[in-house]
């Protein structure tokens, strides 16, 4: 199993279809459009989620540092990054906390298959790695 | 008679020569007369003495005694008688011998006297009829004597001439040159002869004013050897004299105007020696006019071949006796200066020597040479000027009517100047007639007129041309001058640039509204994904919902099909995936930081763009990139490029991509990309060439302005090139170029700054 797959994004429609697209691939979904519920619904299940996608541009804090909030706060999740920006550029302590440029999914996806691969790739690793 | 003349002849003729045998015949007689008288008386006193004793035969006279008796008388009377009968008959005896050797004497005499008064006329004569007259001077150096012959020539009366001195007739002379008279007149003081004494004569009064006249002198003495005077003869040289100062006048004045004019003057003779030479000729060779005559330019001039060749004009010109012109020849002057001579040559006889000399006249060409050379040369140099001017210049008269052609309008009209002079301009440049009204305008006016971005018709494309019309401003010439500049390239590129800065700002534009415009987008994409996969009857999901609601997915698709709804779906997914690609685009024209700038391995690079391509979705689907061969020549000497390795990628990305359409679009063969990679001296040149259709001129002038596509409508966004063209030249300071020609394949060369290390 891959448990949850947390998804933090303020634009409804992007969120809904991701959450869709990802069901029907048969990936257990929660979407919050912004951190604060994220990390309420993170106190309780934070063990059963593995992968977060996070949009950067978020009403209450941005995303780069929800995922060092995270990253601190959880460790073993990994995170995928999906802006519509265009000069996003990955900070160098995210970096070094093992995100890498591979990571970054730009907006608008044509196609989410290949993020439906990074995310079983992602879960598949914290399995190896308790 | 005769007798007694006889006898008493050589009384006379003894007596001082004052008394002539011309004289009248009573006074002879009485001297006669006279003399018997004498004798008889003394005859008395004879016979007296003798009475007295006396009788020896003595001869002297006796003196006369007081007392005589008759005897003695009678004795006396004829003692006397008898004895003045013997002393007669004595004296007639003395008297014989003594006459004969008179007579002797008397012829001897008379045919001295004779010849001496055949000398004398003969003197006379000649000294009458020569031109030299005869003068004396008396011991105090005083005029006694001069021949008529002087007062005739001279004019001078005698009363002005006698009783003077010779240095009283010439005064002024005399004042005028007194050491010469100093001198004469100490030679006469001392009484020394003299020869060929010139002086001038003044006296005043006299209508021969001035004469001159030559002395020659003697002194005379006496048998005593006492200086009685001076004697000579005296000639009137003034003709003469006149002449010689003529003829010396007359040269002078010769000599002077051939020393006058500036050009060389000479003679030469068969032997090459100067027998005349001005000073101007002198002066060139760096000498007098004296240090020249008699030389010959073999021993004062320094360049032999110069001497050889004019040695030998001279020879030509004496034995063919006829006149020539050497039209140009060099001399080398004594200052070392070479300078151009035009040279007539003229025989002539030497009349000294009665031979054949040549007569020079050199004129100095030397600054006309260097005047009319600098005017060629500035001619030249003028052309030139306009020659070489980028523009077309055209000059026409006011009637349109072409004068000058510079190259480049030779060039546009492909007429030479020549073949275009006298045609009226708008013959030879047909799309300039319009112009004709400016021409006659700005003549009238003087004032240029400028048309900016004229646009003209060469062949069937368009030209944009800056034309400017301007009056001719020199005095005399009236006309004007046609100034054309094709701009079209600058207009180009400045469209280009202008579309560029609006792209930038787009760029700009975009890059702050991407966010806002990718999450729409977004939700269309993931959107009509989601649609197409939820309205598919595989996904169990959705067979699972259908069925609970009792609907047949397959009826349901088939349904979506044939009403077209499956194909709008699509066109939504791509019309939002199109429009996803312009944003892309559009924001790689916002400028970024270098940062992203680092070395590149190149080789590597192309490797991974070669990669993408082949795995491109569109490169896939349409283009069929595993057809397309590629060929690799790299450059060993190229490890690594200083670039933004994404930004490049894309651009080469780009150039594979439109290759491969291209080719396809065609059907080209055996489709084929060379990748290859260059060294230059200050470049990375990266080249991609394809075997594709190629494009003409007008295609490829404009390949790299935004939005031009050669792509039917929808096929590309019309950026690649332009944002490629961005890339490199805005963004890394290079160059991107493109060589085409349809149907021979295109090559585009990407050209980036030689940084550090890049060999390495």
């Amino acid at each position: 199993m891959t448990g949850w797959v947390l998804i933090v994004d303020d634009e409804e429609m992007i969120r809904e279809n991701l959450k869709a697209y990802l069901e029907d691939e048969g990936l257990g979904v929660v979407a919050f459009e912004s951190v604060t519920p994220a990390l309420n619904w993170l106190r309780d299940a934070a063990a059963a989620c593995r992968v977060c996608i996070m949009d950067m541009r978020l009403p209450d804090m941005d995303g780069n540092s929800a995922i060092r909030l995270f990253h601190q706060l959880y460790p073993h999740m990994e995170f995928l990054i999906h802006t519509g920006s265009s000069s996003y550029t990955l900070p160098e302590d995210l970096r070094a906390a093992g995100l890498e440029e591979d990571r970054v999914y730009r907006k608008p996806l044509e196609d989410m298959a290949p993020l439906v691969g990074a995310i079983r790739m992602l879960a598949a690793l914290r399995e190896v790695r308790p | 008679m005769p007798k007694l003349g006889r006898l008493f002849q050589p009384l006379y003729l003894a007596s001082p020569p004052r008394i002539r045998p011309d004289r009248p015949l009573f006074q002879r007689l009485a001297e006669w007369g006279a003399l018997l008288l004498v004798i008889g008386l003394s005859a008395f006193e004879v016979s007296g003495a003798e009475t007295r004793g006396i009788g020896h035969g003595s001869v002297g006279p006796q003196p006369v005694g007081e007392g005589m008796g008759c005897a003695g008388w009678v004795l006396g009377l004829v003692v006397p008688l008898l004895v003045a009968l013997f002393w007669c008959w004595l004296l007639y005896r003395q008297m014989a011998r003594r006459t004969q050797q008179l007579q002797r004497e008397l012829s001897e005499r008379r045919r001295v006297e004779m010849a001496l008064r055949e000398s004398e006329a003969r003197f006379r004569d000649v000294t009458e009829a020569t031109s030299d007259w005869v003068w004396e001077m008396d011991e105090n150096l005083c005029f006694t004597y001069l021949s008529k012959r002087f007062y005739v020539l001279t004019g001078i009366s005698p009363q002005s001439v006698l009783g003077r001195a010779r240095w009283e007739l010439a005064g002024v002379d005399v004042t005028i040159d007194p050491h010469k008279w100093r001198v004469h007149r100490e030679l006469l003081e001392k009484h020394l002869p003299f020869r060929d004494f010139t002086y001038q004569t003044h006296l005043t009064g006299n209508r021969k004013d001035g004469r001159y006249l030559k002395v020659n002198g003697k002194p005379i003495h006496d048998s005593q050897g006492r200086f009685r005077g001076y004697r000579g003869t005296g000639s009137d040289i003034t003709e003469q004299v006149n002449v010689e100062v003529a003829l010396h006048q007359s040269e002078l004045r010769l000599r002077r105007i051939i020393d006058l004019v500036p050009h060389m003057i000479f003679a030469r003779d068969r032997y090459g020696r100067f027998l005349l030479a001005n000073r101007t000729t002198a002066a060139a060779y760096g000498r007098t006019v004296e240090e020249l005559v008699n030389r010959s330019p073999r021993t004062i001039h320094a360049v032999e071949e110069e001497v050889e060749r004019m040695l030998a004009d001279d020879q030509e010109v004496i034995q063919s006796w006829t006149s020539k012109l050497i039209p140009e020849e060099t001399f080398t002057d004594s200052a070392g200066h070479v300078r151009t001579l035009q040279t007539m040559k003229i025989p002539f006889i030497e009349p000294g020597l009665n031979e054949t000399a040549v007569l020079s006249v050199a004129i100095d060409m030397t600054e006309q040479k260097r005047a009319k050379e600098e005017v060629a040369r500035m001619r030249l140099y003028l052309k030139n000027i306009i020659d070489s001017m980028p523009s077309v210049l055209i000059g026409v008269d006011p009637w349109g009517y072409i004068t000058v052609l510079n190259q480049p309008a030779e060039h546009a009209s492909g007429l030479s100047w020549a073949a275009a002079q006298g045609r009226f301009f708008g013959e030879v440049f047909p799309q300039l007639e319009n112009q004709f009204g400016q021409v006659r305008q700005v003549i009238r006016e003087g004032h240029p007129i400028k048309t900016p971005r004229m646009t003209l018709e060469t062949d069937g494309e368009l030209h944009y041309a800056d034309v400017m019309v301007y009056p001719l401003m020199a005095d005399n010439a009236n006309g004007a001058v046609i100034r054309m500049d094709d701009v079209t390239a600058r207009v180009r590129i400045e469209s280009m640039m202008v579309q560029t800065e609006k792209m930038l700002s787009v760029g700009g534009l975009a890059a702050g509204m991407a966010h806002e415009i990718n999450n729409p987008l977004g939700a269309i994409l993931q959107g009509s994904q989601n649609v197409l996969r939820r309205i598919g009857p595989d996904l169990p999901q959705n067979r699972a919902v259908a069925d609970a609601l009792n609907i047949d997915l397959n009826l349901l698709n088939r349904y979506l099909q044939e009403r077209g709804v499956l194909r709008f779906l699509e066109g939504i997914r791509e019309a939002g995936a199109r429009a996803a690609k312009i944003v892309a685009d559009m924001l790689s024209f916002s400028r970024r930081s270098e940062s992203r700038f680092a070395p590149v391995g190149l080789e590597e690079m192309l490797e991974t763009v070669l990669r993408l391509a082949a795995s491109d979705y569109d490169l896939k689907k349409k283009y069929d990139f595993k057809r397309i061969s590629i060929l690799r020549d790299y450059d060993p000497a190229l490890q690594v490029v200083y670039c933004d390795k994404t930004e490049i990628e894309q651009v080469i990305l780009n150039l594979l991509k439109n290759a491969a359409q291209a080719m396809t679009e065609v059907n080209t063969l055996t489709p084929a990309i060379t990748l290859r990679t260059l060294r230059e001296p200050d470049n990375v040149l990266i080249e991609v060439i394809d075997n594709g259709p190629g494009m003409d001129d007008k295609t490829l002038k404009r390949i790299f302005e935004p939005f031009f596509t050669t792509k039917e409508v929808g096929a590309g966004t019309g950026l690649g090139l332009s944002v490629s063209y961005f890339i490199v030249t805005d963004q890394h300071n290079g160059r991107l170029s493109a060589t085409s020609k349809p149907g021979q394949g295109s090559c585009f060369s990407i050209r980036l700054p030689l940084v550090g290390d890049a060999l390495s």
